[in-house]
């Protein structure tokens, strides 16, 4: 009996280690990095108008 | 939805390489690395034509279609940037570029290259919070998020290079060739010399 409790504790024990060393895929072509702050901020329509006033102001022809 | 382009309208661009030195000036660029570049055509003969050459921020950007780890991402506006904690310097997106954008700094003898260094449309990279010490020194400064657009055109003289909403640049450059008509009038030889060359 505590020979089969054994074996049931050891293979419970490598099935957990077995599922920790799973292969990670990862989907080709999509963005792997760190969040950038500034995707949320240029989603804004505020910081749009913005941008547009400062090119208006800066960079349209006298 | 705005799409952030450049463009350098030739006919008014004097090679004055203003544009390249407040790049290297507003970001610290290091020594050998060049973000953006004055090319010149036909260097001293009649028909001369210079334009500023930097990240284009392609729609279908090539550099990130061939990236082993999968480094740029795309902003809403069309802004091209990348994580340079994921680049591995393997030089494909160089290879992939036409513009010859991405930029390595040599790290070590043998050519050994370093992190992709790019044009970033003045809008930094994902490094914690806009603007902090980390951020400028991997990416530069980030003018985007003050507000504020690329320096290389802020700063140019001729108003040659201009940055900004797509459309609204090509709102610019459409009235510009109307009104020289189908010559350059106004720094070409034309107006120089007096002559059609």
């Amino acid at each position: 009996m505590t020979r089969v409790m054994w074996r049931a504790a050891a293979l419970t024990v490598l099935a957990a280690l077995v599922a920790g060393c799973g292969v990670t895929v990862y989907e080709p072509g999509v963005y792997k990095g760190n969040d950038d702050p500034l995707l949320s901020m240029h989603a804004k329509s505020e910081h749009k108008a913005l941008l547009q006033e400062r090119f208006t102001k800066g960079q349209a022809d006298r | 939805m705005a799409r952030m382009k450049f463009l350098c309208d030739s006919e008014r661009c004097i090679e004055c390489n203003g544009c390249v030195t407040a790049c290297k000036n507003e970001h610290e660029v290091p020594w050998g690395v060049n973000r953006r570049r004055v090319v010149t055509l036909e260097d001293g003969v009649p028909g001369e034509r210079s334009i500023s050459v930097a990240c284009m921020h392609c729609t279908d950007a090539p550099c990130a279609a061939v990236c082993p780890v999968d480094c740029f991402y795309t902003t809403d506006d069309g802004i091209v940037l990348h994580d340079k904690d994921l680049c591995i310097g393997c030089g494909y997106c160089f290879y992939a570029c036409p513009f010859g954008a991405p930029q390595y700094p040599q790290k070590e003898a043998f050519g050994v290259r370093g992190k992709m260094d790019k044009c970033t449309f003045c809008a930094g990279g994902p490094e914690g919070k806009d603007n902090s010490d980390e951020e400028r020194q991997k990416y530069g400064r980030n003018r985007i998020a003050e507000g504020k657009l690329p320096l290389c055109a802020e700063m140019c003289a001729t108003k040659a290079l201009l940055a900004g909403d797509g459309d609204m640049v090509a709102d610019i450059y459409r009235e510009r060739v109307t009104k020289r008509s189908s010559r350059p009038q106004s720094w070409g030889w034309l107006t120089a010399y007096q002559e059609d060359v």
